[in-house]
Formats: C-alpha cells, structure tokens, sequence
C-alpha cells in the first residue's frame, strides 16, 4: 500500500515535466506567458520542430552526435576487450602496476583535466574538429575494470584448452570469449553510448564551429541573451531525448542490470 | 644425481633461456593487448594531469605566451574570495544532493521490491530521467521554475497567489539545482540499490522474521548492514561525480545570482574561456583533483573499516 503510494508520486514526479515540455514544444513561445495556461495546444503549432531543421544545424547536431557516440562505443569496446583480456586471463610483468594506475585513476575528476586537454588538443591541431571529440574519452578506464569483471569470470580451462588447440590469444579472445560475455558488453556499450551522447562539458570547450557541433552544446547555443525561445528549445529537448530513448527500450535489460558496482569491488 | 634429473648443463642453461623467452613471448602478448588502452591513457589522462601541475606555475599561454609565475596562482588560489566561495558551494551542493538522493532512492528501491505487477515499466519509467542529458534536464526544468510558466510556479501560484523566483534567489538557487540532480539521479540510485537488495539472502529473513523482528526492524540491522559494500561503491561514486558540477549550473544560474551557485568546475571553465587564464585555472583543477582524492580516500578508510 505504503509501496504503491511511493511509486504512484514518484511515477508522477517522472513524467510531468515531459509532459509539459510535450504540450510547450507544441506552442507558440508568445502564448507561454498566458495565464491561466492553456495545457492542451490550442492551434497545434510545429513551428518551432521546423525551425530546428530550418533555421539552426539541428540535423548536423543530431548526425554528428549519433555517429560520435557510434564511433566511441565501437572502438572503445574493442580496446577495452583487449585490456581487460590481457588483465583478467594473461599473466606479464608489470601488472599490478598498470592495474593500480588505471584503477587511481578512475577517482581523477575529468573536469579538472578540461584545460590541459585544451592545450594538449590544440597542441595536436584538433581543436574545431570531430576528431577532438572522439579520441580524449577512449582514455577512460572504467570500462576495463567492467569487462575484466566478466572475462574474469569465465573457467580457466576454457582459454587453457583453446590454447593447447593452437589458437592465438587474439583468437581466443575473438572467438571463446566475447561470445561468452556478449550480454556484458551489451551493457558497457549501451553505458558508453548514454554517456558519450550526454557530454556537454568537454563538447563546449573543444569544439567552437557550430555545423560541427554535439546536440547538447547546439541545443544550450540556442538561447539568446534577452528573449529564449522556449518552445524552439522544448521541442530541441524532446527530438535529443528520443534517440536515447529508443536505445533504451531496446536495451532496458542492459541498464538495469547496474554491473558497474561489482566491476569496481577491489 | 645431478646428471640424473638434468642430462648436462648445456640443457640447464637452454631451459631457463626457454623460460626467458616464453616469459617475453607472455609479456610482448600482453602488452600488445594493453597498448592502445595505455595510448590513450598516457596522453589524455596521465599527461593532463602532469600538465596540470606545470601549468600551475605559468601565467598566460591562451592570448599571450605562457611565462612562469612562480607561486602566483597558489597565492591567489588561497587568498580569493570566489575559490573559497565555490569550494563551499560545490560541498554545500554535495551535502544538499548526496544524502537526500540516497534517502530517497533507498525507499523507491525498497518500494520496486515489494511490487509484483508491473515491476519491469515502473523501472523503465523511474530510470527515464535518468537516462537524459544533464544539459537536457536542465532545460526541461527551466519549464518547472519559470517564474511566468513555471509548472511548479502556476501551482504555488494558484494555492497562494504569490510565485517563487527559484533560480533568481540567491538563498534558493543552489537548493533548486540540488532538487533538479535529486530528480534525475533518483532513478539511477534507486535501481542501483533495488539490484544490491535482490541480491541479498533470502534465508536470513526468514529466519529474522520468525524470531519477530518487524520490517523497520529488519531493515535497520539486516537489510543496511547487509547493504554496506554497495553504499561504499555508492558514496564513493557520487561524490567524485557530483564534486564536478557543471552542465545544469551553465545552463540555469552560469553561476549566480551573486556567486551562489558558482562551483569549482564551473569556476575552471571561466578561467580558461573567459578570464584566458589557464594557469589560475590549472592552479583551480588541482584543487579539485585534492578534494576529489583526498575525500575518496577518507571514505575508502572509513567505509572499508566498517565493511569488513
């Protein structure tokens, strides 16, 4: 009873500034300021969904980001299948070590690296391209600590046997197992994916060119100074939110599965 | 006996030049597999924060070109007024935030696990605002606040006649952004605890309830000591995130009204683009890498004590 009260306002609490956002995309910005307000859009204006495309970049934002994150993910699954193989079944020199430094690291704030990663990408001639946004976030080392939980899982006899068949350590790792922890990068990539699509800090500060910007920068350039229009803004927010969203419901199993805990119990 | 085990030294010698090599062979696979991962790591973590600390020492180098300051921006770090302003801001933020997110995404949790039907769409609906850009959340929260349109406002409107300037009201300002993080993290933390709660032994509760201890009495010395090993994941995780505060403080307040909801990050990203002054803000960065550490660290010796 007592449950179904919490989840009731809290379900409530969820969705209602959706949907107010919903009805304002719909609107005119001049009737916002009406009161009291009208909560069904009364004409039906689209206006503002058809100023995104016209009058502003949106479609390079929405592009840009899309393909961005697709690119991040891809290459980011792959490097860190390759570390987290080489820590959790390969034994070398030097292991503890590396483990140590990428684990520090994962406590060092990336906000407090935004100026010397400005300096170090502008150094590299970067600054101003797409390039800028996809090569400093491969650093990150979460996603290691994640996939080694699960490779560290799977039974040593199964990379034993696979190595006593003659198979290299790249196929083991290519053919024994990923496919065993598929559903575990299943969940790092739809992580990676959420979170690349979400940078806004890093974004703004690398990137000046508009045309060549993410969606979340694009959709901040969009207020003015004096006047904001609200309803061109409401109706950004809800077209950034939908990609996400569909990822989301088809990989919901995934996010809810919350594995980044066990990956960091050390 | 010697010559027994081992037919001759030549052999000797060879296996242990076989040991060596095979130990190469181990450590040259291995590295080829951590190479790109050190790569990156080297040049766009390890070499930052290196930089940072060099950086610290220099004036200039955006507009103009860098030329040592010695112990200037340390001096100024300390003796400005704004630094201190946004480290209180940003732990003020932390302390409205942390504990209040947790609070309530403990009872959400402790709800989701109770219901039976319709469990798996409560979960996607709860973790829906999660899901959303930070920059995003903000915005669609500007639709709540606004003093004219605000969602919030036409209600408090409506009871009272009166409106509350929530963003434009230095006492409300930073409450307001900790309320609008609250509402997005919830989801998060709530299926983040729901998934440590499923994992816990049945059979201790059964056994709990049949000695006739109640709920309350079975959630305070079961379920949360039971519980510590994700808190302690929990506590350390928000607080490095949450240390950082930027995107819904850009968009909302840039910072004001009058300071109260400038927070270190935000501070870090003025000194670069708006005062060009990377040394200061390099000087700030490491600042915040301290805080960020040294906190982490306290609560792994404090939490991991009590874990064990």
């Amino acid at each position: 009873m007592l449950a179904a009260f919490v989840l009731a306002v809290t379900v409530v609490m969820s969705l209602a500034p959706f949907f107010y956002v919903v009805s304002t995309s719909f609107k005119e910005t001049k009737s916002l300021f009406s009161y009291p307000p009208h909560w069904i859009p009364d004409p039906v204006y689209f206006g503002n969904y058809v100023a995104l495309f016209q009058k502003h970049p949106f479609g390079w934002w929405l592009g840009n980001t899309l393909a961005i994150s697709a690119i991040v993910t891809g290459l980011k699954l792959v490097i860190d299948g390759m570390a987290a193989y080489a820590l959790a079944k390969l034994d070398f020199t030097g292991k503890h070590a590396i483990v140590t430094a990428l684990l520090v690291s994962v406590a060092v704030p990336l906000a407090a690296l935004l100026i010397p990663l400005f300096l170090i990408t502008r150094s590299m001639g970067l600054i101003d391209t797409r390039l800028a946004l996809i090569l400093p976030p491969l650093a990150n080392p979460l996603g290691v600590f994640m996939i080694r939980a699960f490779i560290a899982g799977l039974p040593d006899e199964l990379i034993l046997s696979a190595r006593m068949d003659g198979a290299s350590e790249l196929e083991i790792l290519r053919r024994v197992v990923a496919p065993l922890i598929r559903p575990g990068l299943v969940v790092h990539a739809t992580f990676i994916f959420a979170y690349q699509y979400t940078s806004f800090l890093w974004p703004l500060v690398a990137v000046r060119d508009l045309q060549k910007q993410v969606i979340t920068v694009g959709i901040s350039s969009l207020r003015a100074i004096f006047t904001v229009d609200w309803g061109l803004i409401s109706a950004a927010s809800l077209i950034a939110a939908a990609p996400l969203t569909v990822i989301f419901i088809l990989f919901q199993q995934a996010f809810l599965q919350q594995s980044l805990a066990g990956a960091l119990k050390e | 006996m010697e010559a027994a085990t081992s037919p001759s030294h030549l052999t000797e010698e060879e296996h242990r030049r076989q040991r060596f090599w095979a130990r190469a062979r181990h450590n040259l696979t291995a590295y080829a597999f951590l190479a790109p991962i050190l790569l990156f790591f080297l040049v766009f973590m390890a070499l930052p924060v290196v930089w940072l600390f060099y950086l610290s020492f220099q004036h200039d180098g955006i507009l103009a070109p860098a030329r040592f300051a010695g112990l200037d921006n340390w001096r100024r770090t300390f003796s400005d007024a704004l630094v201190l302003k946004c480290i209180g801001n940003t732990l003020y933020y932390c302390v409205l935030a942390i504990p209040t997110v947790f609070v309530l995404g403990m009872i959400v949790a402790l709800s989701l696990q109770v219901v039976r039907r319709g469990a798996a769409l409560l979960r996607i609906v709860i973790y829906f605002p999660t899901l959303q850009a930070s920059l995003v959340v903000a915005l669609i929260w500007t639709f709540m606040v606004h003093p004219d349109f605000g969602l919030l406002n036409l209600g408090i409107r409506a009871l009272t006649g009166m409106r509350i300037n929530f963003l434009g009201d230095p006492h409300f300002a930073m409450p307001t952004i900790a309320m609008i993080e609250v509402w997005k993290g919830l989801g998060f933390w709530a299926i983040l605890f729901l998934s440590g709660l499923l994992a816990l032994p049945k059979d201790l509760y059964q056994a709990a309830e049949l000695d006739g201890a109640g709920p309350i009495r079975r959630f305070f010395s079961l379920t949360l000591p039971l519980m510590k090993p994700t808190f302690y994941f929990a506590v350390i995780f928000a607080t490095i995130v949450n240390l950082q505060l930027f995107d819904s403080v850009f968009v909302l307040t840039d910072g004001g009204p009058v300071n109260s909801t400038a927070t270190i990050a935000w501070y870090i990203y003025r000194s670069l683009f708006t005062f060009s002054d990377p040394g200061f803000g390099a000087t700030l960065s490491f600042v915040l890498v301290i805080l960020v550490v040294a906190l982490t660290a306290l609560q792994t010796w404090l939490l991991r004590e009590r874990v064990r």
